[in-house]
């Protein structure tokens, strides 16, 4: 009896200490999704090419992802622009996304120096609203511009498929694009005819670092996407916090 | 017989498909692939051009002019130099033979528009001499180790080392400050009695500088991000950089 009482003993003992032991590791620096989640990319397109049913299947798209993290409570539109046509007058995108500022699904509780390393996105220095921020720039990286699991999109360098290509159908400082040629798959209605404008999420392509404005597609299937290096994801932002 | 004839088609054919980028568009651009290792003492812009071409020389491109990527500042009656003006008109070739700028103004976003799109630098277009990626922000961790201390990091060359001193503002000119941004222009190792805040302070010895793979400082700046706690190899080590500089060719 004595001896089954000293073997509980020892199995309990060793069961606090593999616990404790456990619980003393270096704490996890990372909260997935963190609660200030207020931006994101999208983790997989609608998947059928330039037709995202409108900006409003857009942004139901965006609010779904979310929700699956538990991010469902904010409203989330997507950043696209739409072009001026009969009867519609253009949409930008960057007036569609609230003021900011923007964190992304990754929280890094504190870095070297004691502060919060992911840094938030600012709305002029994104868009580099005066010449400065424009030259300065924005905290828009590779390694800030994740899924809403936190997860890097895959650029330059990394293994195939390449997805950085992500829809946008803005100008660099985040407006629609004023042609009459198509920079929005038809606002976001074709999957065929119609051309799409892009940024890259590593900022890496076409010989400049935009993340919202890089490159135009050939056409707008989804094919024509992955062509671009791309899948048809597109940045999502939450409007209130 | 007929093997060795077939591997040295192969050989040839190799060749002949890399050849075309060394010919078309030889290189103008790279980063130092090692510091002169002394601080922000570099022994002035002359010490920091030459440590651009002994590089460049080592490599096989000593025949052209390299100057060093550094501003100094308006001191004793000495004119300001701005880094923009010491590196010729592009356009400038890394190692791989990419364009990294097509001139000054797509280098450094002189208008809205250039500044909103960008130059093709890049972590991979920003190439050292070698052709080698400089290491840069989470790329490599060793657990129990310090990345920010030089005696760990001169013996590990894969620890982030991505800041890159440039002594200059956003748009390549000189800062117009009695506050240092170029460690006493390029003549200083020391620092600050204590360490605050990393940027320029009064009396503070500090050094302006940018990033390698554009990430970092919450702007990503290739040329002006933020300031260094000090001078010291070992200063500039605590906030991830180890005194490497952008060498461009003038001709």
């Amino acid at each position: 009896m004595t001896q089954i009482r000293h073997l509980t003993f020892i199995f309990f003992a060793l069961f606090y200490l593999c616990a404790y032991s456990q619980n003393n590791q270096i704490p996890d620096s990372e909260n997935l999704p963190s609660s200030l989640m207020t931006f994101f990319v999208t983790s997989e397109p609608i998947g059928n090419g330039g037709d995202l049913g409108g900006l409003d299947g857009a942004d139901a798209h965006c609010q779904r992802l979310a929700a699956n993290v538990g991010q469902g409570h904010k409203t989330w539109v997507a950043y696209l622009s739409t072009q001026t046509r009969p009867g519609q007058p253009a949409i930008n995108a960057r007036d569609r996304i609230g003021d900011g500022p923007w964190y992304h699904p990754k929280e890094r509780i504190l870095d070297y120096l004691d502060r919060r390393l992911s840094r938030p996105l600012i709305k002029s220095q994104i868009h580099g609203d005066t010449l400065l921020e424009a030259q300065t720039g924005s905290n828009m990286s590779k390694e800030f511009a994740l899924n809403e699991f936190g997860q890097i999109i895959n650029g330059i360098g990394d293994p195939l498929p390449t997805m950085h290509a992500v829809l946008t159908g803005t100008h660099t400082d985040g407006n629609a694009i004023n042609i009459n040629e198509d920079r929005t798959c038809n606002n976001w209605t074709s999957n065929s005819e119609g051309h799409a404008q892009y940024g890259h999420t590593d900022r890496t392509g076409n010989g400049n670092t935009s993340w919202n404005s890089a490159g135009t597609t050939t056409g707008c299937s989804q094919a024509d996407f992955e062509s671009h290096g791309g899948a048809g994801l597109f940045y999502c932002f939450a409007i209130e916090h | 017989m007929k093997l060795l004839f077939q591997i040295f088609i192969l050989f040839i054919s190799f060749a002949a498909n890399t050849a075309p980028f060394s010919i078309d568009y030889p290189m103008s651009f790279f980063v130092t692939s090692k510091p002169i290792g002394d601080g922000g003492n570099l022994g002035g812009l002359a010490g920091a051009d030459a440590h651009c071409q002994l590089l460049a020389t080592e490599v096989g491109y000593g025949h052209k002019t390299w100057a060093a990527y550094l501003s100094t500042q308006y001191r004793y009656a000495m004119p300001a130099i701005n880094a923009r003006d010491r590196i010729g008109e592009g356009p400038w070739f890394n190692f791989n033979g990419e364009m990294i700028a097509r001139n000054l103004a797509h280098l450094h976003g002189d208008t809205l528009e250039l500044a909103r799109l960008g130059n093709n630098m890049t972590k991979q277009s920003v190439l050292t001499e070698k052709g080698q990626i400089v290491p840069g922000l989470n790329d490599f961790q060793e657990n129990g180790h310090n990345d920010l201390d030089w005696d760990y990091v001169k013996n590990t060359p894969n620890s982030n080392r991505h800041e890159v001193l440039t002594g200059s503002q956003p748009d390549g000119t000189a800062y117009m400050s009695e506050l240092d941004y170029t460690c006493n222009n390029w003549t200083s190792n020391k620092d600050p009695e204590d360490y605050g805040p990393m940027g320029a302070a009064e009396n503070k010895p500090n050094v302006q500088i940018g990033f390698t793979d554009r990430n970092g400082g919450g702007n990503g700046s290739w040329n002006s991000s933020h300031g260094t706690r000090g001078c010291s190899q070992h200063s500039l080590v605590r906030t991830h950089g180890i005194g490497m500089f952008y060498c461009f060719a003038i001709n």
